[in-house]
């Protein structure tokens, strides 16, 4: 059989204008439009990246070790998702269920050190009020934490239907678009680790400030 | 230059790192590696399953720890000094590399119609531009007047 005779035997022809499942074709579609939302975003924090004329600055503040940990717990729930689906689609129920438990939890992990690290921000002076860099700093990543909060609670939802057996190989679709969300939120949090926090985790003040900080 | 553009983005045997299509809800894709041709598609199917026809779970952990020794890459390299003009170039590209793994082979776009990879890289294309345009915007608007 050739390669074109295969995709064509496998993949399902749907009865729409593009062949393609409409609620997939949405998930994407809405993805598109968060990357351009994302996007705006982070262009607004790198605009206004060291111009806080009063402190804390992200120097003060970030910590790089804790948030690898954050970051490397959410890598990790993109793979336990991708498992999930894998075991979902096979017909292994609760192996499929154990995995998406499994995203639940790290999902909440994650969501356990951004209040953990919000909240020791607060305890040394820096709410979204206090500069242009708090304020930056928490649109972008409380959106993003707002975005693994819905994910959480959407698994949460799918866990439970796989534990019901309600979420079978045949309707493993619902997984697959979930699962969509999920890595999405994971490569969002991928760029702004690597542009908030580690190209920016040494940002003091603004050039010329610091001689009239410090005589 | 035209077959190196075809090698690139043809999805019917040969696109995107010398890998084949494969059908979007086809389980464990039967070639389905992160690089190379035939040779190390072969080698890795070996390593993730056993020798079986196959990748399986074994290839999306070896994705995952890829992407954990990128992350552990990254932050040693916040330490390392004397990187000078290196330092942010060095980090957006393994960045990428995340980016990539992530999006080709956890959300199988490498393995999924085409039509949601054109959706997905149109939107790219027009989010990178926002994002150029906010910070040229900024740029000029700070430019003291004449």
């Amino acid at each position: 059989m050739t390669q074109a005779a295969a995709t064509e035997h496998h993949e399902p022809v749907e009865n729409t204008s593009t062949g393609l499942n409409s609620r997939k074709l949405m998930m994407w579609a809405f993805l598109g439009s968060d990357v351009m939302f994302f996007g705006a975003f982070i262009a607004t924090y790198l605009v206004y990246r060291g111009k806080s004329l009063v402190g804390p600055y992200p120097s003060e503040v970030l910590n790089i070790p804790i948030t690898s940990v954050s970051t490397f717990v959410l890598l990790m729930s993109s793979l336990a998702m991708v498992l999930a689906l894998h075991y979902v689609k096979v017909g292994e129920k609760n192996k499929g269920t154990l995995w998406i438990l499994v995203v639940v939890v790290l999902g909440a992990v994650f969501m356990g050190f951004q209040f953990v690290e919000f909240r020791e921000f607060a305890h040394l002076g820096l709410t979204p009020r206090t500069n242009i860099f708090g304020t930056t700093f928490f649109i972008l990543t409380g959106i993003h934490g707002a975005h693994v909060t819905i994910g959480v609670i959407w698994m949460a939802f799918l866990a439970y239907g796989s534990h019901k057996g309600s979420l079978r190989p045949d309707s493993s679709l619902d997984l697959e678009i979930a699962g969509l969300y999920w890595h999405f939120v994971d490569i969002v949090w991928i760029v702004i680790f690597t542009v908030i926090y580690l190209i920016s985790a040494t940002d003091g003040p603004p050039a010329g400030m610091e001689s009239i900080l410090h005589g | 230059m035209a077959n190196l553009w075809q090698k690139i983005t043809r999805h019917d045997g040969n696109g995107w790192w010398n890998l084949p299509h494969t059908a979007a809800n086809e389980l464990n894709p039967p070639h389905e590696g992160p690089i190379g041709g035939a040779w190390l598609s072969n080698m890795w199917r070996v390593v993730t399953h056993g020798g079986v026809a196959h990748a399986g779970p074994g290839f999306y952990w070896l994705v995952g720890l890829a992407l954990a020794i990128i992350t552990l890459l990254e932050v040693w390299l916040f330490g390392v000094e004397g990187l000078g003009g290196w330092y942010v170039p060095i980090l957006l590209g393994l960045s990428l590399l995340k980016f990539v793994g992530v999006v080709a082979f956890f959300m199988h776009l490498r393995f999924d119609n085409r039509m949601f990879t054109y959706f997905f890289a149109s939107s790219m294309i027009v989010g990178t531009l926002i994002f150029t345009i906010i910070l040229i915007l900024a740029e000029v608007g700070h430019q003291p007047p004449n």
